[in-house]
């Protein structure tokens, strides 16, 4: 039978729901347990360390607290085919040269499913785990500075493992290490440093994935045979602010992602690598960064088509000068759609006639200067272009060219971030327009006031 | 003079201001009370409001006002196709040039125009010829020029709000309303101004003629100065942005950016070395140069016009 060592927590349940103090019952459950079996751990708050030493089920009944105290690691697992499921994790020590962990794997095949860690330094620490899950976990990192946090997940060698449905909160990173065929789905992972960061892991998929106000959304590093689909990447800012930075990655496939508000969509860093012409972007939509596409100078070997570049500040940007010529705007005849692109559609085949070419003055100068960002939203900013436009001679070359620029966005991404008439907006419409009727009435209504007040003075004299 | 304003007096609008004023000596007279600095002030401000509000260049201003900022909304939410996508964007970046173009034009010649019409028409000496002090007059005129100024900006936004609400744009309304509130502040700033150049000028021509060159100043010639210099003397951006910091059109802007939620390192490195030196503490110094902005012309123009002779 299999569950047929199920143990419960009487003293737990007859207490319930009063604090159970020590590590002692708990530990003492473990210990009492044989191999597969399922220990339940009722509701309570349970302090001190827990060592898992072999294959069993800890599962918490009512959400049990597991309080560190502010000192040390939570869970150590050293056994594989371990399941960790229902509790609440709070109160690691802040020990960085320790790292200290709610819940630290060393071995195969854990499953940790729906926990709450919350003030952890390191959330969830798997090291030679493959084939593990981890499942609708919410994890909140301590509220430290960016320097002294801990990572929220983090996988060692873990290949084959499954990350999917965690909130992931306030740590550095979720990072992967050399962990291959890892597939990281809906998960949300915010106001950290590095949304999900991938070091020397290949063949991982982050698919539907919502990244925002971290530092950098998706950081890809040394890795290969990736796929980016369906993730939203917003807001993510800061001196390097990127939606997704791509370092010396290799053929990868950046799919139906949007890009909003961060100040760098994507950040291309010597990417593709080893593998020519194996960079992928397509269907993904850029809207509203400072920067939607940034390359540095010597990237080659991309191919962006059937992407949207809507209302950046600066669509495509070379950091220093340089030229794009080893990447491709366009595949089969398809190229971007342009939110500025002025041209016009006389066939009717959804492509411009004439080339998009970026080769904005003011573009050109503050890629030079970036100082002279501090002009832009003014009026010279546009004065700047238009001298560009009048006088030839001071406009810069393109830097690149999309020859078959798409006049309608490909893939329409906005409906899912919801438009809708806002009662606020028509509520200061509303006062606008009346302060402005108020004075007008006063004025114009003056003449009838100021003849009464005439005949009262003439009365009086 | 009194050839000056009998031959005035021929045309219409002339002939009811005058009246306008004697109705207010008479009454005064008839209650027999000195009046209080106050409704003096308040007087001729009305008065002011009155007269501009009637005038040819309230009616071209606003109307030009209210034509672009309806463009900007529209054009800008019909871009995004009510994709929701657009956030801060063009809406926003839009508004606040039409702002640094349009509303300073008008505030400037607004408060040039008008002690200095006066003085020329005779208006000026007759007005203090009435129960009111120079310093009374000039308040007055500030406040009747500002109501003005606030009843252009809150049409021109009204407008392009209600566009906004109709297309369904995610435009945020807290920061369109502050935008409103800094517009107002950058119009009294450049009216202060306008009002030294009046009282410091004889002829109307002169006072507009000013008022243009500095309004080309204060929004091409610096900021293009200020850009040469960056890239020639290879300035360090803390004193960039302090240089930056005099103009009250770039303290105006990046206000706005801040007060939309636009963090200012959307401003490059010299953005950036203002979030990290002040943080949120930047707003205050923009609302201490705003301030000064409207304070300083302001004390500087009753100072000159106290000094004066009315004709």
């Amino acid at each position: 039978m299999r569950y047929g060592g199920i143990i419960i927590a009487a003293i737990g349940l007859t207490c319930w729901p009063q604090v159970v103090f020590g590590s002692l019952d708990i530990s003492q459950l473990i210990s009492a347990a044989k191999a597969g079996d399922t220990v339940l751990v009722p509701a309570g708050v349970y302090r001190g360390e827990i060592q898992i030493d072999k294959p069993l089920k800890l599962i918490g009944v009512g959400r049990p607290t597991l309080d560190g105290g502010g000192n040390g690691d939570i869970i150590t697992v050293t056994a594989p085919d371990v399941e960790i499921r229902g509790f609440r994790i709070c109160g690691t020590g802040i020990d960085l040269d320790k790292e200290n962990c709610a819940i630290r794997v060393n071995a195969a095949r854990v499953t940790i499913v729906d926990n709450i860690l919350d003030d952890v330094l390191f959330g969830i620490d798997l090291k030679e785990s493959p084939d593990s899950v981890i499942r609708g976990n919410h994890i909140g990192g301590k509220v430290l500075d960016v320097a002294r946090r801990g990572d929220g997940l983090r996988l060692w060698r873990a290949d084959r493992t499954i990350v999917e449905d965690n909130e992931i909160h306030n740590g550095r990173d979720a990072i992967l290490w050399y962990s291959t065929d890892v597939i990281v789905r809906n998960n949300r992972s915010h106001d950290g440093r590095y949304g999900f960061h991938l070091m020397f892991s290949n063949g991982v998929t982050i698919e539907k994935n919502d990244l925002f106000d971290n530092s950098v959304g998706v950081y890809l590093m040394y890795s290969s045979k990736l796929k980016l689909i369906g993730n939203r990447m917003l807001r993510n800012r800061g001196p390097s602010g990127y939606g997704l930075g791509l370092k010396e990655t290799d053929d990868f496939l950046v799919q139906g992602n949007i890009f909003v508000g961060n100040c760098v969509g994507i950040y291309i860093d010597g990417s593709p690598f080893a593998t020519p012409d194996s960079g992928r972007i397509t269907e993904n939509t850029f809207s509203a960064n400072d920067t939607g596409v940034e390359f540095l100078p010597a990237v080659k070997g991309n191919h962006l088509w059937s992407n949207s570049f809507i209302d950046n500040f600066e669509q495509i940007a070379i950091l220093g000068r340089g030229e794009l010529t080893g990447n491709e705007f366009d595949r089969d005849e398809r190229g971007n759609f342009w939110s500025d692109y002025p041209g016009y559609d006389r066939d009717g085949d959804g492509v411009g006639e004439a080339n998009y070419e970026s080769r904005l003055l003011f573009e050109n100068l503050t890629a030079r200067e970036p100082s002279l960002r501090l002009f832009m939203f003014s009026p010279i900013h546009q004065a700047v272009e238009f001298i560009a436009r009048a006088v030839p001679a001071v406009r810069p070359e393109p830097k690149f060219t999309d020859y078959y620029p798409l006049i309608e966005p490909p893939i329409e991404h906005g409906a899912e971030l919801g438009s809708s008439t806002s009662l606020v907006m028509v509520a200061l419409s509303a006062v606008l327009l009346s302060i402005a009727a108020a004075v007008l009435g006063i004025v114009f209504f003056s003449p009838i006031r100021d003849a009464m007040r005439e005949r009262r003075a003439v009365a009086v004299t | 003079m009194h050839n000056v304003v009998k031959s005035e007096l021929k045309s219409g609008a002339l002939v009811e201001r005058a009246e306008t004023l004697a109705v207010v000596a008479v009454s005064h007279h008839g209650r027999l009370r000195v009046p209080s600095f106050a409704s003096n002030v308040f007087r001729i401000a009305a008065r002011e409001l009155r007269d501009s509000a009637r005038s040819r260049w309230f009616l071209l201003y606003t109307a030009a006002f209210v034509a672009l900022g309806l463009g900007v909304s529209y054009v800008s939410a019909a871009s995004s196709g009510g994709s929701g996508l657009s956030g801060f964007g063009r809406t926003t970046a839009g508004l606040i040039n039409l702002v640094i173009l349009v509303v300073p034009l008008m505030a400037l010649s607004a408060g040039a125009g008008s002690i200095a019409s006066d003085r020329e028409r005779g208006m000026l000496a007759y007005m203090l010829a009435q129960p009111i002090t120079r310093l009374e007059l000039l308040l007055g005129k500030f406040t009747g020029l500002a109501a003005v100024l606030l009843t252009s900006i809150c049409l021109g936004f009204g407008v392009c709000a209600a566009i906004l609400a109709w297309k369904g744009s995610r435009a945020d309304p807290v920061a369109l309303a502050s935008l409103v509130g800094l517009t107002f502040l950058l119009a009294m700033s450049m009216l202060g101004t306008g009002l030294l150049i009046s009282v410091a000028t004889r002829k109307s021509s002169v006072a507009m003629g000013v008022a243009i060159f500095s309004w080309l100043t204060l929004v091409f010639v610096s900021d293009l100065g200020l850009m040469a210099g960056a890239v020639a003397l290879r300035m360090r951006i803390e004193n960039l942005f302090a240089l930056s910091l005099v103009n009250p059109m770039q303290v105006f802007k990046m206000w706005a950016l801040v007060s939309s939620d636009t963090s200012l390192d959307v401003l490059g490195p010299a953005g950036l070395y203002a979030t990290d030196t002040w943080g949120a503490g930047v707003t205050w110094i923009f609302a201490c140069v705003m301030v000064l902005w409207i304070i300083l012309p302001l004390t500087a123009a009753a100072a000159i016009f106290s000094r004066r002779s009315p004709i």
